[in-house]
């Protein structure tokens, strides 16, 4: 005992030390609850050291408000940020909304009622927060049918969405909101229940406008084929081709919404909305900004991924959650994927039923439900370069994007985008053999043609002598040649003349 | 010792002559009348057309493996030139033997080693195309790509047309009758398929079962 202590003691001596020293500091492979990957041009697997590590779990009893621990969080279901840095949660279960400090120590403050018009109202089971930012807090509360919106500063109601009118809404349809989300113009977009025509938008005075972003079915040949040959009966009974419903949503600083979806063939379960309710988020080199690309197998945990929440984070990077298999993907604005972790389990950094991310300073911070916890990832040395990489990327500023993309490769060889970046470098600087070499471990098509090209134009220049002389040599060779076969064929012919 | 070097040298006359070489490119420029005679004259040689689908099969391995990435979508650590060895000689007596055993019920004249030559010899432009395409992708950029695949594309053509002169001529056959042969070859193909794995199942099925006695005894006793 007395040796295992000192042992680890010492261990623990030694860690600090090379982590002091090191250059780098991200936490070993082994010590990780999760096993970090990517995949790669031909959509395999690659392992890569981890982007975020786990830096910690926050439960409600733990919490302290005015000196009374506010007790543990019951089912809670969604948790945003303010442009002040505090994070609201939606604590369903306990029908309140809990505001924390950025660093999630303290609470500052616990919405549980509200002044209706003179009458104490209260919520129940608020399942979506948003803050807009007018600093006006917005509440999905979904039992009482309505979105509470209140001042952050007073608690003071600013106004109910509630019973919208349409006449495209079905007669007798109940408004329950799940997720909220507000823009830079103060319009409400909602996710209600059983609604699959869209996301719900509201003026800022609570009238309901239409929908947003619907999806659209995707029937195919086959389905088709078969819907003909079967007889109405039969087509009454079949299942409907009903589109899938949005799970989570996030506004932009520009005001796109993303918004997403669980999508059944593990495609597309984001969506980037214009104002027009137009999708255009590019999907990168795999086509696929839906989670996990190899998904087969028969077993509860194979299956396309189930995104159940977005966070736009900066400069075009988003996240997405999978409540399949605990796992967050990262994106950029093209759409690449650029790294992935977390997954199931009962550690600190797994969850059992995420709910809910949000992106806080360089942390991203996931709600789970089931375990009624926050967890907390902090960037680590290899996913700090990636995400400054990109935001420089981002901006156009791809020469000093190079620096962190070589640092990006002294930890992780085959990240391709790295590679492609400092290629795109080399061709700028017309060094384009080098460019060409890293192009192609980019695997990127487009631009290792454009250096493949000048290189070829290069030598063909350079070598413009040789070649000219060695076409004439050989013409001028075969015209001779030709000549003299000729003449020894004609020789032969006149032999055979004579002798025949 | 002497008499193993003559009977050596006669295969090689036999199979390997220079004539038989010669006639393979006739054949190649003049399917119509080299496949005829390769049947009547026995022109042809079964062993250059074994060798012909090994070097196919060899020149598809190089070209998956060595093709310019702009035109190769293929994982190379994914490229095993052994396996695609045996598939491609797979596929070949699988061709042979299902054309041969619809053939034989259809009046076709063609024997076994007429088929095989046809079938082999047709394998020539893939030979002579792959090649040269797959050093020509090395020289080309993202939007020449036409040129490596315009090359290909010939080559597929021109052993497809060998391969139906070479059936029609060995066999007799009119045109019409090799296009119906050649399908109904690819139904006996797939039926071959389907009884051999068949028979490979019952196999494992009797192992297992006699597997299953042995242990039954060795726990017993």
């Amino acid at each position: 005992m007395k040796i295992k202590a000192w042992k680890s003691v010492l261990a623990g001596t030694l860690a600090a030390l090379v982590l002091s020293l090191s250059f780098t500091g991200s936490v070993s492979a082994e010590d990780l609850p999760y096993n970090p990957y990517a995949y790669d041009y031909w959509e395999d697997v690659v392992h890569t050291p981890a982007a975020y590590e786990p830096a910690g779990m926050i439960r409600g009893g733990d919490l302290l408000y005015n000196g009374e621990s506010i007790g543990a969080f019951i089912n809670p279901q969604d948790l945003c940020k303010s442009e002040d840095g505090n994070i609201y949660v939606a604590d369903t279960g306990n029908q309140r909304i809990v505001v924390l400090n950025q660093n999630m120590t303290e609470v500052i403050n616990i919405y549980t009622t509200f002044d209706n018009n003179g009458a104490e109202d209260s919520f129940n089971m608020p399942t979506g927060v948003c803050v807009s930012s007018k600093n006006w807090l917005y509440i999905a509360d979904s039992m009482n049918r309505r979105v509470v919106i209140l001042d952050i500063a007073t608690g003071e109601l600013m106004g109910i969405v509630e019973n919208p009118q349409s006449d495209i809404l079905e007669a007798g349809y109940v408004f329950t909101p799940l997720k909220v989300s507000v823009d830079y113009a103060d319009r409400v977009y909602c996710i209600a229940q059983n609604m699959f025509e869209g996301i719900m938008v509201f003026e800022a005075n609570g009238e309901f406008t239409g929908f947003f972003g619907t999806i659209e079915v995707q029937i195919s040949l086959w389905e088709k084929f078969w819907r003909r040959l079967a007889t109405k009966e039969e087509r009454s009974k079949s299942q409907l081709f009903i589109p899938t419903e949005f799970t989570g949503i996030d506004v932009d600083s520009d005001g796109f919404v993303y918004a997403t979806n669980i999508d059944l063939e593990g495609l597309q379960a984001v969506r980037r909305l214009n104002p027009r309710g137009e999708d255009v988020i590019k999907q990168g080199e795999n086509e696929n900004v839906g989670g996990d690309l190899w998904i087969e197998g028969s077993t509860d945990y194979a299956g396309p991924s189930q995104i159940t929440d977005v966070v736009y984070r900066d400069k075009g990077i988003f996240s997405l959650l999978d409540r399949k298999r605990g796992r967050i993907f990262t994106y950029d604005h093209e759409g690449n994927l650029l790294y992935i972790f977390g997954g199931l389990g009962t550690q600190i950094g797994t969850f059992m039923a995420p709910a809910a991310i949000e992106s806080v300073g360089n942390q991203i911070v996931v709600l789970d439900s089931n375990r009624a916890a926050i967890f907390c990832f902090n960037e680590t040395e290899y996913g700090r370069l990636i995400n400054e990489a990109v935001r420089l990327r981002y901006d156009g500023d791809e020469t000093q994007a190079v620096e962190m993309w070589r640092q990006v490769l002294i930890l992780n060889e085959n990240f391709e985008l790295a590679n492609s970046g400092i290629g795109k470098a080399y061709l700028t600087a017309k060094d384009n053999e080098t460019a060409m070499y890293y192009l192609r471990l980019g695997m990127n098509r487009e631009y290792y043609s454009i250096a493949f090209k000048r290189y070829r134009n290069d030598i063909l220049k350079a070598n413009l002598n040789y070649i000219l002389t060695g076409m004439m040599v050989i013409i001028i060779g075969y015209l001779v040649g030709s000549k003299i076969v000729k003449k020894k064929k004609g020789i032969q012919k006149e032999e055979d003349i004579l002798n025949g | 010792m002497d008499k193993n070097i003559s009977e050596e040298n006669s295969f090689i006359k036999k199979y390997f002559s220079s004539e038989k070489w010669k006639y393979l490119w006739y054949t190649l420029s003049h399917p119509m009348d080299g496949f005829y005679w390769i049947r009547r004259k026995d022109k042809g040689s079964v062993p250059i057309a074994i060798l012909l689908v090994v070097c196919f099969s060899f020149c598809f391995s190089l070209n998956r493996y060595l093709a310019s990435f702009v035109v190769n979508d293929i994982n190379p650590r994914s490229v095993n030139s052994l396996s695609e060895l045996g598939g491609v000689l797979l596929l070949y007596v699988l061709l042979c033997v299902g054309n041969w055993s619809i053939t034989c019920l259809m009046n076709g004249e063609g024997r076994m080693k007429d088929i095989s030559i046809a079938v082999g010899y047709a394998t020539l432009p893939l030979i002579l195309t792959f090649i040269p395409a797959t050093i020509i992708s090395r020289a080309i950029a993202a939007d020449e790509e036409s040129f490596y695949y315009m090359i290909l594309a010939v080559g597929i053509a021109y052993a497809v047309i060998l391969l139906l002169i070479g059936i029609m001529q060995v066999h007799n056959y009119t045109l019409g009758k090799t296009l119906i042969t050649l399908f109904l070859t690819l139904i006996a193909v797939f039926i071959i398929i389907f009884l051999m794995l068949l028979l490979l199942n019952l196999i494992s099925q009797v192992y297992t079962f006699f597997y299953s006695i042995y242990t039954e005894l060795i726990f017993r006793a």
